[in-house]
């Protein structure tokens, strides 16, 4: 049984039929904070992307088995790419450089282009020193942009708990900054 | 922490479009539930091109005798045209959700078939699938079944529309290609059987094997196959001698054309258990994302009443051992 499988099996039994659901506004919604949670969990660049394809991916070919009464959308997909990011990194591949940051800096100077890129390598280094959770944690709250009170529903550590662990993650980056 | 963590927040950036658009383009074909996910993008244009030829089966002549319709096509054999992507592109670019409906007016659905329902076993897809579920007796190491879906049966009556394959044919700048006349409101009925579409997993490849009874298109009788044949080869975007010589060369009641885009792909034909097949490899393009991971090969085939697709990232001689497993 997958990761998703055991997720899917906990949910309960009334569920909406696919068909219901407008999957062009779900896409719309969620892309942009999956792309991000896995921009901010594993770097920038094509292995991003590749891993949010294999969310979306994973959550349509089971979409028939989303419960909307249990858990919400959002929480199920952050769940699957939760454990995206875990097979990623259990499956040792190495990780590639921020070289797709010149994509983000379209209509700049070239001087403009040179400093945004070199922080986001920059900050990008940063994050790959982080240990996992904190990493997740920071993917979640400025990836996704998750409260902190969401992050711990998630996480199943306690809300002031996720506020102490950011706070120090984010004190420590901002030091090396 | 607010004006501390403006540097976290700054990192923040918008999906790709041209990614962003690619992804929603493969989710989507999961959502119609067809057996395309795994066939793509190949079939997905083979699909195409069947209907656009199926929707020109119909002349003043035959008119009269459209009430009976005689069972058209069944898949037994493939053929790989080659064709340019960019007519591809164009013919998705002017009508992208509905491109079967570029040359239909009306659609009766007389059977939903629903997307693909997952399975817990291969055994219990049979039931939903009407038939034993044929699977790979060999896998390279580290693959494993990671799900089984089956798609049910459905039943659609399709319209033709005269005017908007007029309006195709202009926009394809086709102004050689007559369009038969009498064509509006001409039927053909299309019925898919139940697929099976099992997916197979490891860190570092992904499988999908695809097997269904053929779809069948039904049509008025008496019509000139190798002529709307043609038609629907210069709708590809084949020069007309070329689209006259494949068209007459052809058996357009068995026979599945697959087009193959020349730029990424190369194909040849082979023998899987002892059936004729196509093997078709596609090359990685230059982009990121979801269209690097639709680099690999695929191996149609038909066995018995049943045709099987085989597609994945391994190298092409592991994925016909693999087919060559399949019982």
């Amino acid at each position: 049984m997958t990761a998703e499988d055991a997720l899917f099996a906990r949910m309960e039994t009334r569920s909406i039929p696919a068909a219901a659901v407008d999957w062009d506004a779900v896409y719309v919604q969620h892309l942009p904070g999956i792309y991000n949670f896995f921009r901010y969990r594993v770097g920038d660049g094509p292995v991003a992307e590749d891993l949010t394809s294999i969310t979306f991916e994973k959550a349509w070919r089971a979409r028939a088995r989303y419960r909307r009464d249990l858990a919400g959308f959002s929480t199920w997909l952050l769940a699957i790419a939760r454990n995206v990011a875990v097979d990623h990194y259990r499956a040792a591949r190495p990780q590639l450089p921020l070289e797709a940051a010149a994509s983000v800096t379209t209509g700049s100077t070239p001087e403009d282009v040179a400093v945004r890129r070199s922080d986001l390598d920059r900050l990008g280094a940063l994050l790959a020193t982080l240990a996992g959770r904190d990493r997740e944690l920071v993917a979640l709250k400025y990836g996704v942009g998750l409260t902190n009170r969401a992050i711990a529903g998630i996480t199943g550590l306690s809300e002031s708990n996720v506020g102490t662990l950011l706070h120090r993650v984010v004190q420590d980056l901002r030091a090396r900054w | 922490m607010e004006n501390d963590d403006k540097f976290l927040q700054e990192f923040r950036r918008d999906p790709p479009a041209g990614y962003a658009r690619r992804l929603r383009e493969t989710l989507r074909e999961q959502e119609e539930g067809a057996p395309a996910r795994a066939w793509r993008p190949l079939l997905a244009a083979a699909a195409a091109l069947i209907a656009v030829v199926a929707a020109l089966f119909a002349f003043p002549a035959v008119r009269a005798g459209a009430q009976s319709l005689l069972d058209l096509f069944r898949v037994r054999s493939f053929v790989a045209v080659p064709f340019d992507g960019a007519r591809m592109d164009k013919l998705r670019a002017l009508d992208r959700d509905h491109a079967a409906m570029m040359i239909f007016d009306h659609k009766d659905v007389l059977q939903e078939p629903g997307p693909p329902v997952v399975q817990s076993s291969l055994a219990a897809a049979a039931g939903p699938a009407g038939f034993s579920v044929a699977a790979p007796a060999y896998l390279p190491a580290g693959l494993a079944l990671d799900t089984v879906a089956v798609s049910r049966e459905g039943r659609a009556r399709l319209s033709v529309s005269a005017s908007r394959l007029r309006d195709l044919l202009a926009a394809l700048d086709l102004n050689d290609v007559d369009v038969p006349a009498g064509l509006d409101g001409q039927q053909i009925a299309v019925h898919t059987l139940p697929v099976v579409i099992q997916s197979y997993r490891s860190d570092r490849h992904r499988l999908s094997l695809i097997q269904a009874r053929s779809p069948e298109i039904s049509l008025p009788t008496g019509v000139d196959l190798p002529r709307l044949g043609e038609i629907g080869l210069r709708i590809l975007g084949l020069d007309a001698s070329e689209a006259r010589r494949i068209a007459a060369s052809l058996d357009w009641r068995s026979t599945l054309l697959v087009p193959v885009p020349t730029n990424a792909s190369s194909f040849r034909s082979v023998t899987v258990r002892g059936n004729p097949g196509l093997l078709i490899t596609t090359t990685k393009p230059d982009g990121a994302g979801a269209d690097r991971r639709r680099a690999g090969t695929v191996v149609l085939w038909t066995e018995g009443e049943r045709v099987f697709a085989l597609r994945g990232t391994l190298d092409p001689e592991d994925v016909m051992q693999v087919a060559e497993s399949v019982r």
